[in-house]
């Protein structure tokens, strides 16, 4: 199997404290992980790491054979061109529609308008939203709103997608439904990694678990046998 | 194409949003540019007069009473065959007279009791436009001065030094100004820029993380700065158009000028051109100098 993410003794300090104290991990093409621990733990360092927008302090970072932390600054976006990001705010624009929200990442890449037509009609069916396309953001639901970020991170085809706290603004019904969408997307090869400190997303996504606590990698699991961090 | 699109709608949203900031912008930039405008008018329209003037200058060589008929024909032929010289025109003392009369019939009592006409003859010398200059026309001078039969060689020098050198001054000063004021127009600009910079912040996050590159979200700022540049240059033109007429006008009206606002001219078309690029040059460095500064946020 392929490492797709590799992180080698990767520490990080804010104002002497640790946000992330020698982490090792190796994350495999087609994965679906869970990065767990509670709030300050380190696991929003670590993606953003992922994306080039923190550096460490000491150890590497290796994405889709990548070395992060040797790229210059000007070889970022073309990294993050390959990551899917979904946020706990959802980060959308409200004064654009749904649709120009979704084809904001091909928009960047001068993709042709005949491809960003179809790719994001694609994005927003298969996230079941395509009929809010020309509405505005602020008119959906936050399960919705979620949806709509989703599809954004997926409509470039990404090799990975990152989601921070995905279902922190959601009510169970519609995280249940987040969470079968990525299921879904990780069965059709996408590496997808999951932060999260809610028990219930634990429980719903029965996958390999990376827990982290005060910046410090605890021993691996399923979330099933885990779920009492 | 949608890429283009969305950079120029992103500019006009940036400036739409900020609206009381980008009029406000747009105005300080008039009328400062304005303010230099007023300096680069009077530099123009005193170059056009002292070119005008320059044209209109012609040096006289004074000849000795006791010079003999010969000398004085050798003298024209050698003046006309001077590669500095135009023209040359030839006016004996009959002719002198004969125009001190025409022109001071008041005074022309005066020259009676002298007995003889006490008037020279002369040549009245027009150089060629490529030696008008002060320098060039001291040097023919002081040359004529040495020839054989010449009593004087004269000019109004004086007077074209002074409009030399006010011309000099003019120049200074309208590039001190200058250089002050667009310095002004650009922190203006950027201000603007940093203030759309800082209210579209969460945008530019959402940019960052779909991978758009440092051109693609810094071109609308940059587009932003050159459009209220041009905007405000474009606007200056018109308050010194303005202006300018009406400054005309009043000259026409007040009689001890009259004829002179007709020798007064507004920028050509190709310099109000220039300054608009100019314009929107300050605006575009305006955003350079706001976005080097704070930048557009993490990287």
């Amino acid at each position: 199997m392929d490492a797709i993410i590799q992180l080698i003794h990767v520490s990080k300090w804010y104002d002497r404290r640790a946000a992330l104290s020698d982490v090792t991990i190796e994350i495999e093409k087609g994965d679906f992980v869970l990065l767990m621990g509670p709030s300050g733990a380190g696991k929003s360092t670590l993606l953003r790491m992922l994306i080039g927008e923190e550096q460490p302090d000491e150890g590497q970072v290796f994405v889709h054979g990548r070395n992060v932390t040797k790229l210059k600054q000007s070889e970022i976006p073309y990294l993050r061109r390959k990551i899917g990001s979904v946020f706990q705010d959802f980060r959308l624009l409200s004064k654009k529609s749904v649709f120009d929200n979704v084809a904001l990442p091909l928009v960047v890449q001068s993709v042709s308008e005949k491809d960003i037509r179809r790719k994001v009609t694609e994005a927003l069916r298969a996230v079941g939203v395509d009929h809010k396309k020309d509405q505005s953001p602020n008119s959906l639901s936050a399960g919705e709103q979620q949806r709509v970020c989703i599809a954004r991170a997926i409509v470039n085809g990404p090799v990975v997608l990152l989601a921070d706290e995905p279902t922190g603004n959601l009510d169970p019904e519609r995280t249940g439904e987040i969470i079968d969408l990525f299921k879904l997307i990780n069965a059709r090869g996408t590496t997808v990694i999951v932060a999260t400190h809610d028990p219930y997303v634990m429980k719903q996504i029965n996958r390999r678990a990376v827990t982290l606590v005060q910046g410090v990698l605890m021993p691996e699991g399923r979330p099933a046998e885990r779920v009492e961090v | 194409m949608r890429r283009l699109l969305y950079i120029v709608r992103e500019a006009w949203a940036n400036m739409r949003t900020n609206r009381t900031t980008t009029i406000v912008a747009i105005l300080t930039t008039a009328f400062t540019l304005a303010c230099v405008g007023i300096f680069l008018l009077l530099y123009v329209n005193l170059r056009n007069a002292a070119g005008w003037l320059q044209e209109d200058v012609k040096i006289m060589v004074y000849l000795e009473d006791a010079v003999h008929p010969a000398r004085r024909q050798a003298l024209e032929q050698e003046l006309k065959s001077d590669r500095m010289v135009f023209g040359v025109l030839f006016i004996s003392k009959e002719q002198a007279l004969g125009e001190f009369r025409a022109q001071f019939p008041a005074e022309s009592h005066l020259l009676e009791g002298l007995g003889e006409n006490p008037l020279p003859a002369s040549f009245v010398v027009t150089l060629a436009p490529n030696y008008r200059s002060p320098q060039s026309m001291k040097g023919w001078a002081e040359r004529v001065q040495m020839m054989e039969g010449v009593a004087k060689v004269d000019y109004n020098q004086e007077w074209i030094n002074v409009l030399a050198e006010l011309i000099g001054y003019i120049e200074l000063i309208a590039i001190g100004v200058g250089m002050l004021l667009s310095a002004a127009s650009v922190t203006i600009i950027g201000n603007t820029t940093r203030l759309a910079l800082l209210t579209r912040r969460e945008e530019i996050e959402i940019l960052r993380s779909v991978g758009a590159t440092r051109t693609f979200i810094r071109t609308p700022y940059f587009l932003e700065g050159a459009v209220l540049g041009a905007f405000g240059s474009a606007l200056s033109l018109g308050i010194l158009k303005i202006g300018f007429e009406l400054f005309r006008q009043q000259m026409q009206l007040a009689s001890r000028f009259s004829g002179i606002e007709s020798l007064l001219s507004f920028f050509p078309l190709p310099l109000c051109m220039a300054l608009v690029m100019v314009g929107m040059g300050l605006g575009l460095a305006g955003s350079v100098v706001s976005l080097l500064r704070v930048g557009e946020g993490r990287t």
